[in-house]
């Protein structure tokens, strides 16, 4: 929480003006109010509860969402507590809560949210604090990671016997992605596997019981650091393309103590399936450059370069940190030349001049001034998440909608030469 | 006093308006003092779903991280971003405007000396967004604007940057003020407008801010007229530029009365006259026909409730209300009237009983999506809420506006009815055509008897509905309890079967 943005990129010239990435609070906002019986309350300023209310109705959940008046007049008579204790109450009232999320923002959090004058349950449900400040958390999918751990740590069954074969598999995913991988997870031995985050608040129970941990994205890190603390196993990586699933299926087999000729054989199998979809090498001849904010720009990244890509760039908004590192060094072995990290909008657009990519996946802002050039561009978070991804059936999917993608090049070119 | 609290806050803040109001002015540049949050949210989050555009490009945060919040202050940022953008070029031939945003006044960070040290003409703007909301918001930096880029524009040096150029207002033409980004269908209100200024026989001076540079500030004091879109905001600046000023109008009977107030402030009665005539024969013929129609006799029993910006709440009651004879359900005008039912008041009333329409923001879809409420048509009439709106040709204001409300409300009329018409059985099963009522069963003939509590449980739930798919519903609930008796190899419908039909 204490990192800072550097202003400057290494090479001193290009100015990160505009940082890339939603508000981080939705991160949270997204997660806390998917869940069933959850009904949030905001602890913010108007301006910031219109914005992210506005996105969350939109891209969350259609669910009413409560907050205290948080003006001066309140914030100057100190009733930011008292407004936001009512709140709670209000929100309890809701048919079938369990859980009262309270989302801290920017304002709140410089006066000082004090966790110890909040309940912590009323009636049924659960009052979980979750410090989501913008100024500190810098990116949307690490907000993520917070309410996640914050949810965790509260509810996690810590007391009941372990699930020794059962798995956590964590990261915002295609729905059809945690069936596929259960699949295989099973065949090699595992009992059960339970995806978070989702929509049952039974779930993040039934979670603390694991025998492991799967991160399938990179930012986990204080959810990871919670299962350290208990001392669950945690998986790092995940099932992407041909090298990484089946190193990351060996991994979990030894992490769960699976009988290893099993695992082993659903590995090779894993990996003979990918093998032929990318023996053609169907992205050959393409460059491609990877700009999302979503923190899983690495991994994409990968899947891409293994069906022959060339992916000179890649950027995220995430900060830079040990678990990303493998996906960047694989990365920078096989051709990628930079990997930027806590991005801005100049640093993308010094790479648009420099590679003149076929195809671009970014931010909004960023896949518009792709577009303004006729190049070929969609934004990152809409696309991508929208299709399986993992094992050899998610390859499948990404990589045929890379290749429909790159086939339209000249319509975009048309539609620019058109609004010249 | 007991706490206020807020159910899915409707309007956004003092902050918000100053972005979208100063922004749509191609030679402005602003740096917001502001975490990256509020600078997505305004500048590329929000913009792109309520005005369409993928970011707002003269938009530039100094972003805060914790340093700044935690004791340093942004000064610091907000001049390194300055530089920036100056050494980048950016900020040729534009002016900078520096605005505050909430956590900059929660830290207490005023700029108003710092800017004095930046380009010539550079302005601090103190958006105080902890306690203003967006309509007043837009209105005060709307009159900011005018007191410190038009009445004094040229006091502030930079004159290469602004060339006033302030006139006495020059006869027959007209400001429209407002709409700023974030007005919803702003674009085609705009369109008819500019339509029926022109057709009353003025021309139009400026839009402002939405067609008009910071440099044309100066401008609007040449204008006879001053025409405001919303009533919400904009009348400070009205009466600050002192000429007469008129508010757009809604239905058939205020446009009319609209046009002849221009003819008469431009001396142009007789052009007013043959305009009005004319569009009667034309723009107008279809309210007039679908008024002859059958598609009229729905409209007394068509109930409407309306949650909306106060122009398009008033406007909506008054035409659908007092010109089509549409019943009211309930009206309530942002920001809120005395006596308006606030969020929590109208998410009760949907969940209870909701009209046949509802006009609103994605709140009161939501709250509709909440009861389940499949007979409601929901037509999008304000933000917050992802809508675009960028077509001419949706009007509310105006004649066109009138023309195109009516045929809205039949649309939906038809499409209600297509929704209750029978689908085979042998494809409703498989989800087809909406509320699949099914086939009575093939070896159960003729019609189940009702228990008259059973039947008066029926009636409670029909009564419920609006008007026009009660029939239809009456129709369907009747065969999903008959068949679930049937099904139980129960002789009559029972209040419990009733019961779980009306659940299904």
């Amino acid at each position: 929480m204490t990192t800072t943005i550097p202003l400057e990129t290494e090479k001193g010239h290009t100015c990160k003006l505009h940082p890339q990435s939603m508000c981080p609070a939705f991160g949270s906002l997204r997660i806390l109010t998917r869940i069933e019986g959850s009904h949030p309350v905001m602890a913010t300023d108007t301006g910031c509860l219109y914005g992210l209310t506005f996105v969350t109705h939109f891209y969350g959940a259609r669910k009413s969402i409560l907050a205290p008046q948080l003006g001066s007049a309140e914030l100057m008579s100190g009733q930011m507590v008292e407004g936001t204790r009512a709140a709670i109450e209000v929100a309890a009232r809701e048919p079938g809560v369990r859980l009262i999320p309270v989302i801290s923002l920017c304002v709140a959090e410089t006066a000082g949210m004090p966790e110890e004058l909040l309940p912590r349950r009323v009636g049924n449900a659960e009052v979980v604090l979750v410090r989501v400040p913008a100024y500190a958390i810098h990116s949307h999918p690490e907000a993520k990671d917070v309410a996640l751990a914050a949810l965790l740590r509260r509810l996690g069954d810590r007391s009941s016997p372990q699930e020794p074969k059962t798995v956590v598999l964590v990261g915002e995913v295609f729905p059809a992605d945690p069936l596929a991988i259960d699949g295989a997870l099973r065949r090699m031995g595992v009992e059960a596997t339970v995806t978070l985050p989702g929509r049952s608040l039974d779930d993040l129970v039934r979670a603390g019981r694991a025998g492991a941990l799967a991160p399938l994205h990179p930012f986990y890190k204080q959810t990871i650091n919670l299962y350290r603390e208990w001392g669950i196993p945690v998986v790092g990586g995940a099932p992407v393309g041909q090298t990484g699933t089946y190193a990351w299926l060996k991994a979990l087999g030894a992490a769960l103590n699976l009988d290893p000729n099993l695992v082993e054989q659903v590995a090779s199998e894993e990996r003979a399936r990918a093998q032929s979809l990318l023996e053609t090498k169907p992205l050959a001849g393409s460059t491609i450059l990877v700009t999302g904010y979503e923190g899983t720009e690495l991994a994409y990244a990968r899947l891409l370069v293994e069906a022959g890509a060339n992916v000179p760039y890649v950027s995220s908004s995430i900060g830079q940190d040990p678990l990303v590192f493998p996906d960047e060094m694989w990365l920078k072995a096989r051709g990628t030349r930079e990997v930027v990290y806590r991005k801005a909008l100049e640093e993308d657009m010094d790479a648009l001049d420099r590679y003149a990519p076929d195809f671009v996946l970014g931010t909004t802002p960023f896949a518009a001034e792709a577009k303004k050039r006729g190049i070929p561009a969609m934004y990152f978070t809409n696309q991508l998440a929208s299709r399986p991804f993992f094992l050899s059936g998610g390859m499948a999917a990404t990589v045929g909608f890379m290749q429909q993608a790159l086939g339209m090049g000249e319509r975009y070119q048309t539609m620019q030469k058109f609004f010249q | 006093m007991a706490p206020k609290i807020i159910r899915d806050l409707s309007d956004s803040s003092g902050y918000w308006a100053a972005i979208w109001t100063i922004c749509p002015m191609p030679d402005v540049h602003v740096i917001c003092d502001a975490p990256v949050g509020c600078f997505n949210l305004v500048g590329t989050a929000v913009p792109d779903y309520t005005d369409a555009i993928p970011h707002i490009e003269n938009l530039t945060p100094a972003t805060m991280t914790e340093q700044e919040v935690g004791g340093k202050g942004t000064s610091e940022k907000v001049r390194w971003t300055y530089e920036n953008l100056r050494d980048s070029g950016a900020l040729e031939g534009k002016r900078l405007i520096v605005v505050s945003t909430a956590e900059s006044e929660m830290i207490g960070a005023d700029h108003t000396k710092l800017v004095e040290t930046f380009q010539p003409g550079t302005t601090f703007y103190y958006s105080n967004s902890l306690s203003e909301d967006e309509w007043t918001g837009r209105d005060r930096v709307l009159r900011w604007l005018w007191e410190n880029y038009g009445a004094r524009g040229g006091e502030l040096g930079a004159s290469d940057v602004l060339q006033p150029s302030v006139s006495d207002p020059q006869a027959r033409t007209v400001n429209i003020i407002g709409p700023t980004y974030g007005c919803f269908n702003a674009p085609s209100d705009l369109e008819e407008l500019k339509r029926l200024i022109q057709g009353a026989g003025g021309t139009i001076n400026l839009v402002y801010p939405y067609e008009a540079k910071l440099a044309d500030t100066p401008r609007l004091a040449g204008a006879q007229v001053n025409v405001l879109l919303s009533k919400e905001f904009g009348q400070g600046l009205a009466t600050a530029l002192g000429q007469e000023t008129l508010a757009a109008p809604f239905g058939m009977h205020e446009t009319t009365a609209f046009i002849r107030r221009l003819g008469e402030l431009f001396g142009t009665q007789e052009q007013a006259e043959a305009f009005i005539a004319h569009e009667k024969k034309t723009t107008l013929r279809a309210v007039w026909d679908l008024w002859k129609g059958p598609q009229s006799d729905w409209f007394p029993t068509s109930s409407v409730g309306i949650v909306a910006g106060q122009s398009y709440a008033e406007g909506l009651a008054r035409y659908l209300g007092e010109e089509l004879g549409m019943p009211i359900a309930f009206v309530g005008a942002r920001p809120l009237r005395p006596g308006d039912p606030d969020n929590e008041t109208v998410r009760q009333m949907l969940h209870k009983r909701a009209p046949a329409f509802v006009f609103g923001s994605i709140n009161e879809k939501i709250y509709l999506s909440e009861a389940g409420a499949r007979f409601t048509n929901f037509i999008p009439a304000a933000f917050p809420g992802p809508v675009v709106r960028r077509s001419v040709g949706t009007p509310f204001v105006g004649y066109r506006g009138a023309v195109h409300l009516v045929q809205e409300i039949v649309n939906r009329l038809y499409e209600t009815l297509f929704n209750f018409l029978p689908v085979d059985g042998a494809y409703a099963k498989n989800g087809a055509g909406g509320p699949p009522a099914g086939p009575p069963q093939p070896n159960a003939p003729g019609n189940l008897p009702w228990q008259p509590a059973a039947q008066a449980l029926l009636d409670a739930a029909l009564e419920k509905l609006p008007y026009i798919p009660r029939i239809s519903a009456s129709r369907e609930f009747q065969m999903k309890a008959e068949n679930l008796a049937r099904t139980q190899g129960i002789a009559e419908v029972t209040v419990e079967i009733a019961e779980a039909a009306l659940k299904q």
